[in-house]
């Protein structure tokens, strides 16, 4: 289950990680995750996708240190993390832009925490907001800004503060078609200016294919990781590569391996969501397991 | 011109407009009630009479003594109770041990009327102008501080873990994050606090004060001068709807950023 073992130590790995949620009343946790195992080395561009409340998005505040595991842990250059690792960046599915900050203030909120002199500051704001294309607004505040460019904001403020990891959490959810295939170029883009391994969830199968070396597919109740498929799609990818049968192939095995999970998840089509199936997952994971 | 127009648009504006329409048919209604038969003029004194007690009080100076004299009880009374409701709110709303220590007290000292610790004000402290100052002090502590940890409460989750992923320390996140983001709850705070310190400063002007606007209509009311007793009233009311406003408007300023409609 590892993504690629040759690499060495892996940029960022997790062992044995399960995860329970208490829910309500009930005397038995829900399990969410469960024995996850991952090794993401170095540079890659890594989407992890799954059916909504398979703990993806769990499992990415993991890896971020926002969410302690009930069991296991995430390793970075080989060392575990505790609390909030700020070494990573991370970029939410809501709108986390201060919207009480300008948006260059809001650029420099991650250097100006860690106390980079002002100068330097000033050449990282320039420099991103231009990146993302915000160079003439960086006097606005956010709620004269779009949600695309909202969420621009986000990227280079994320980016400003020189993380060593990027995770992005369904980051592009809310926005329409065309903004969001523009901000997916945007993305590949700055991925390959900077090198940076980058973790991305996201539902959205054209997302996955159009952005990732790798593709971790999860299975729902409890969240496990059902396949690891390289993605055999070309590099640059632009435009034109959305509509050629290559893609349309790399997304016909995505979409394969997804209704694999499902069936294995053992929540077939549409899973009533009661406290009954929950239980079933909870006191007997062994039935689930692939 | 520009100007003129600008003026005349904004009086000519429906909320102004009926406004003071609404205000005028109050006057309206308690005159006719003044005109009715048999009743003392003296003690329901018609319009015109309280608006020339109001220029006969304005010209001998007394007015303008008082109101001066009122004016800075309420003001400095305001800035202390202001400025340590929204220090001990903010730290009581926000870090959980000073939460721990703080709660109990605020709780506690929140079904309390500022006005029952009038009594033991004045046993501990006396009459002069300090006790004045406190109880006015007391009085617009209370809400500030109560909506001031509500207003940290309600700080979005996903700003402070922004925060934090971007590197934030726990003091920069309660400055940088949590502080802005309660702002709005500030302002709500500080308006209830200019209305409940008016009403602290008269009742701490009914104590043995010398001056002030609550000890002018207390002693006019005593000597059957329910004119002056109403201009007084009426000048409380409008200072206190302007401190009101300017609160209002310093508010708007600070929270430009947010695309929240307000209160007008």
């Amino acid at each position: 289950m590892t993504v690629n073992a040759s690499a060495g130590t892996p940029k960022l790995a997790v062992r044995g990680l399960t995860h329970r949620f208490d829910i309500g009343d009930e005397r038995t946790p829900l399990t969410v995750l469960l024995d996850i195992e991952l090794s993401i080395p170095r540079g890659q561009f890594v989407c992890i996708i799954g059916e909504s409340g398979c703990g993806k998005s769990t499992l990415l505040r993991m890896m971020a240190g926002l969410l302690t595991p009930s069991e296991g842990k995430v390793l970075h250059d080989g060392l575990a993390i505790r609390g909030v690792n700020q070494a990573l960046g991370f970029v939410f599915q809501q709108d986390a832009v201060f919207p009480w900050l300008t948006v260059e203030r809001n650029v420099e909120y991650g250097p100006r925490s860690r106390g980079v002199p002002r100068h330097e500051r000033e050449r990282l704001v320039a420099h991103w907001c231009n990146a993302v294309g915000l160079g003439s607004f960086r006097k606005a505040y956010p709620k004269q800004l779009s949600g695309g460019m909202r969420k621009r904001v986000d990227l280079a403020r994320a980016y400003a503060n020189s993380p060593d990891v990027l995770l992005m959490d369904e980051p592009f959810a809310a926005l329409d078609v065309q903004t969001k295939a523009t901000m997916q170029e945007a993305v590949l883009k700055l991925w390959e200016s900077t090198q940076k391994t980058v973790v991305f969830v996201t539902h959205d199968l054209d997302e996955a294919v159009f952005l990732a070396d790798v593709v971790i597919v999860l299975s729902s109740r409890p969240g496990r990781v059902h396949a690891v498929i390289d993605n055999p799609l070309r590099r640059p990818r632009d435009e034109a590569t959305r509509v050629s049968d290559e893609f349309a192939a790399a997304k016909r095995a995505l979409w394969t391996a997804l209704q694999d999970a499902r069936k294995q998840g053992g929540s077939a089509a549409l899973p009533p969501v009661t406290n009954e199936s929950s239980r079933q997952a909870v006191s007997n994971p062994e039935s689930v397991r692939s | 011109m520009t100007q003129r127009t600008g003026l005349l648009r904004r009086v000519m504006r429906p909320s102004v407009l009926v406004g003071a329409l609404s205000l005028c048919g109050v006057v309206a209604l308690y005159w006719a009630m003044a005109l009715q038969p048999g009743t003392n003029a003296a003690l329901v004194p018609p319009p015109p009479v309280i608006l020339q007690t109001f220029v006969e009080e304005l010209r001998s100076g007394d007015l303008l003594t008082n109101t001066v004299a009122s004016m800075k009880r309420v003001l400095i009374g305001y800035a202390i109770g202001a400025a340590l409701a929204l220090a001990l709110g903010a730290l009581a709303g926000w870090f959980r041990w000073w939460g721990y220590i703080l709660n109990p007290i605020i709780d506690a000292l929140r079904p309390i009327p500022a006005l029952a610790y009038i009594p033991l004000v004045i046993v501990w402290v006396g009459i002069g102008e300090p006790s004045r100052i406190i109880i006015i002090a007391l009085a617009v502590f209370k809400p500030i501080v109560v909506n001031a940890r509500a207003g940290m409460l309600e700080v979005a989750q996903i700003y402070v873990d922004a925060a934090r992923t971007l590197g934030a320390s726990k003091w920069r996140v309660f400055a940088t994050v949590a502080l802005p983001s309660a702002v709005p709850y500030f302002i709500a705070g500080m308006r209830t606090g200019v209305s409940t310190g008016f009403l602290a400063l008269v009742a701490a002007e009914l104590i043995a004060a010398p001056s002030g606007l609550g000890f002018m209509i207390q002693n006019a009311g005593q000597y059957f001068r329910t004119d002056v007793t109403i201009v007084g009233i009426i000048v409380i009311g409008v200072l206190g709807a302007l401190l009101d406003q300017t609160a209002s408007r310093a508010g708007r300023a600070m929270t430009a950023w947010s695309d929240v409609r307000r209160d007008p």
